[in-house]
C-alpha cells in the first residue's frame, strides 16, 4: 500500500459572491506523504487556508481532485464525505472552535461520540497527551487561550486521525504558547506518527515542519 | 448527546427559559381560547342533560338561544301520557317549565319557572347547599289578584307560604355559581323587573337553569295564562331501551305536532341552532392552534439559526447532517416539551382564576385538546428546528467558524 496520504489534482477554487467571481485556488498539485509534518505558508489571502479546507472536505473544489487515503473525494457524497473527515482527519482551528457551553472533557467526548465511539481512555489520554488533565473540567471560557489550543489539539487527535489539519495554530496565541503548541504538534507528530499539515504565515512555526510549501496568489510557488 | 443539549440550554439560561415560557404562553393560549369558546355551549349543555327526563319537547319557534319563542300549554301533557310504547305506558313524568329573564350579577339570566315539586327531577343528585325550595300559588290569577290587592305595585304574592303572612316577593333559587358571581346568599333581596324578589335557596352548580322561579307567580307576572309553558321534560319509563325512546319522540311528535328531542343529543342540537357560532369557535381553534405553531416556530427558528457555528464545529468534526439536525430538533425538543407541560399547568392556573374571578365564566380542558395541545407542541418543536437546521447546514461552515 502506498504511503501517499493527500494527492490534489488541478485543484481550483472560485468563490461566487453576488455574481461576482473570485478565483483563489489554480491548478494545485501537491502529494502530502504519511507520517510527514508538512507546512504551507504563504501571505494572507494567498489561499492556504482554502487548501487546506478543501482537503480537510470541508469545502469543495470547482475543479480538479483529491485523494485522500486512497479515496477520491470527487465520488463521495455529503455523507461520505463527513465520514471521511470523522474518521481520518482531526482539526485544529486558530480561533479554537471549541462548543462554549461544555466543559473541555466534553469537548473531546462529544467527538468521540460523534464517531460513534464510547467515551473511555481515550479522552484521557488525549488530555494527557496536551497536559490538561487537571483543567479538562472547565468549560472554555475559564481557560486560557493557549490551554484552549490545547483541548482543541487533543480534540483533533483523540481519535488516532491519519492527518491534523491545523489552520494558523498558532495565529492568536503570544510566542511562549506558540511555541508550546508548536512543540506539541512536533511530539504528536513524532510520538503517534500523526500526519500535520499546517497552515501558517510564520516562519518560526513553518521550521517545525519537515517540509514547506510556499504559496501565492493561489498557486504552488515553491515546495522546500 | 443529550448532554450538549441540556448545557447549551443551561448556559444560556434566560434566554432558554424566555422561550420555554414562550412556548408555554402559545400552549395556553390554544387551551384556553379553545376551552373558553367551548366551555361556555358545553357547560349548558351539560346542564341541561342533567335533569332526570330523556326528552325535552319544544315548539319548533322556540329558539334554545334565547329559551323563548313559541308556546306550549300544559293540557298537552294528558296527551303525552298517555303515550304507549309496544304496549307499555311509555311515560312517567312530565315537567313543564315556563321561562323568563332577569339581570342578576350584571347579566340576563334565565329563570325556569317549574312547580315546585318537579324541582327534584331537576337538581338530581345536586343537592340545596342554603335554603328550602319555594313553594306556588295555584295559579297565575291567584298570583296576580293577591298582588293587586296588596299594593298598587305590581308585586307577587306566595300565598302557599308556610308562613302566616303571605310574602310579597318572588322567592328564587340560584346556583352556586351565580350566587359567587352575584355576591348573593339566601335571605338577600334582589329585583325582579319593577317587583321585588328574594332569594330562597342556593343549589348546587350544575342543575339545568341557574335561576328558579315557581312556575304560576312567573306566569302571573307576565300576565300569560295558565297552563302556559316554554318547554317539557319528559321522564320516560326506565323499561325504555334507546329505540324505544327514540320511538317515543316520534309519537310525541305524531301526536301533539311539537319538537322532541332525547336530551342525550341536546348537545348535538344546540351545536345545530348555534351553527355559526360553532363555525365561529371551530375558526378560533384553528387560529389558535396557527398561533400556537407560529409562536413555537419563530423561537425555535431563533434560536437554531444563532447555533451556525455549533453546527459547523460539529460538521468539522465530522458529524453528518441528520446527527446535526438531530442535534437541534433535540433542544428543540427539550424547550417544546417543557413548555408544553409549563403551558398545561398555566392554563389550569388561568381557568382556576378566571373562573374565580368571573364564575359564570366556563374554561372546558379537555384531554383530547390537552392532547392536542401536547401534538402541536412536539410536532411544532421538531418541524420548527427542521427547516432552520436544515437552512444552517446549508451555509458555508467555513464561513461559520470564522465568525467570532
Amino acid at each position: 500500500m502506498s504511503d501517499l496520504l493527500i494527492k490534489t489534482e488541478k485543484l481550483c477554487k472560485t468563490f461566487h459572491h453576488d455574481g461576482i467571481k473570485t478565483p483563489v485556488l489554480f491548478d494545485v498539485d501537491m502529494q502530502v506523504r504519511q507520517g510527514e509534518f508538512v507546512a504551507v505558508m504563504g501571505p494572507s489571502g494567498c489561499g492556504k487556508s482554502t487548501l487546506m479546507h478543501i482537503l480537510g472536505l470541508m469545502l469543495s473544489p470547482s475543479g480538479g481532485d483529491i485523494i485522500i487515503d486512497g479515496c477520491s473525494a470527487a465520488d463521495l457524497n455529503e455523507a461520505g464525505r463527513a465520514k471521511l473527515r470523522r474518521e481520518k482527519i482531526g482539526f485544529v482551528f486558530q480561533r479554537f472552535n471549541l462548543l462554549p457551553t461544555v466543559s473541555g472533557y466534553d469537548n473531546i467526548a462529544v467527538a468521540e461520540r460523534i464517531r460513534g465511539n464510547t467515551v473511555d481512555g481515550q479522552v484521557d489520554n488525549a488530555l494527557a497527551a496536551v497536559d490538561m488533565t487537571e483543567k479538562a473540567r472547565f468549560k472554555p471560557g475559564r481557560l486560557s487561550i493557549g490551554q484552549q489550543q490545547r483541548i482543541a489539539i487533543a480534540r483533533a487527535i483523540v481519535h488516532r486521525p491519519r492527518i491534523v489539519m491545523a489552520d494558523e495554530p498558532t495565529g492568536n496565541l503570544d510566542s511562549t504558547n506558540a511555541e508550546t503548541i508548536l512543540e506539541l504538534f512536533r511530539q504528536i507528530h513524532r510520538e503517534q506518527g500523526i500526519t500535520i499539515f499546517l497552515i501558517t504565515h510564520s516562519l518560526t512555526a513553518a521550521q517545525y515542519a519537515d517540509r514547506i510549501i510556499y504559496m501565492a496568489d493561489g498557486r504552488i510557488q515553491d515546495i522546500g | 448527546m443529550l448532554k450538549l443539549a441540556l448545557a447549551n440550554l443551561t448556559h444560556r439560561k434566560i434566554r432558554s427559559a424566555l422561550s420555554v415560557l414562550a412556548v408555554a404562553i402559545a400552549i395556553t393560549l390554544l387551551l384556553v381560547l379553545v376551552g373558553l369558546s367551548r366551555g361556555t355551549l358545553n357547560e349548558v349543555s351539560n346542564r341541561m342533560q342533567s335533569v332526570q327526563a330523556e326528552i325535552i319537547v319544544r315548539d319548533k319557534h322556540f329558539d334554545l338561544g334565547s329559551m323563548s319563542g313559541g308556546k306550549l300549554w300544559e293540557k298537552e301533557i294528558a296527551d303525552i301520557v298517555r303515550i304507549q310504547i309496544d304496549d307499555t305506558p311509555a311515560v312517567e313524568h312530565v315537567m313543564a317549565v315556563f321561562l323568563d329573564r332577569m339581570k342578576l350579577a350584571g347579566l340576563s339570566q334565565n329563570v325556569f319557572g317549574v312547580h315546585p315539586e318537579d324541582f327534584a327531577f331537576f337538581a338530581g343528585s345536586r343537592r340545596l347547599i342554603k335554603g328550602e325550595i319555594f313553594s306556588d300559588v295555584d295559579s297565575p290569577s291567584a298570583a296576580l289578584a293577591l298582588a293587586e290587592a296588596k299594593s298598587n305595585r305590581k308585586i307577587i304574592l306566595d300565598s302557599a307560604s308556610t308562613t302566616s303572612e303571605p310574602l310579597n316577593y318572588l322567592p328564587l333559587i340560584i346556583d352556586q355559581r351565580l350566587a359567587a358571581a352575584s355576591q348573593l346568599a339566601v335571605g338577600d333581596p334582589v329585583s325582579y323587573g319593577d317587583s321585588p324578589a328574594k332569594i330562597v335557596a342556593v343549589v348546587e352548580t350544575g342543575v339545568a337553569g341557574r335561576v328558579f322561579a315557581p312556575i304560576n307567580m312567573l306566569r302571573g307576572a307576565n300576565g300569560v295564562a295558565a297552563q302556559t309553558a316554554h318547554m317539557f321534560f319528559v321522564k320516560a319509563n326506565p323499561s325504555l331501551n334507546t329505540d324505544q325512546l327514540q320511538k317515543l319522540c316520534e309519537q310525541i311528535h305524531s301526536n301533539i305536532r311539537r319538537d322532541a328531542t332525547l336530551v342525550a343529543n341536546y348537545g348535538q342540537v344546540i351545536a345545530e341552532n348555534f351553527r355559526n357560532l360553532t363555525i365561529f369557535m371551530n375558526l378560533v381553534s384553528v387560529i389558535a392552534l396557527v398561533i400556537c405553531f407560529l409562536f413555537i416556530l419563530v423561537t425555535i427558528y431563533t434560536i437554531v439559526l444563532e447555533r451556525g457555528k455549533e453546527i459547523a464545529i460539529l460538521q468539522s468534526l465530522g458529524a453528518s447532517r441528520l446527527r446535526v439536525l438531530g442535534q437541534t430538533v433535540q433542544e428543540s425538543l427539550i424547550i417544546c416539551s417543557t413548555g408544553t407541560v409549563l403551558g398545561i399547568i398555566l392554563t389550569f392556573v388561568v381557568r382556576y382564576l378566571i373562573e374565580t374571578l368571573q364564575p359564570l365564566m366556563t374554561i372546558e380542558v379537555r384531554i383530547s385538546w390537552i392532547l392536542i395541545a401536547v401534538l402541536v407542541g412536539i410536532g411544532g418543536g421538531i418541524l420548527s428546528a427542521l427547516y432552520p437546521g436544515y437552512i444552517a447546514l446549508s451555509h458555508d461552515p467555513v464561513e461559520a467558524l470564522s465568525f467570532e
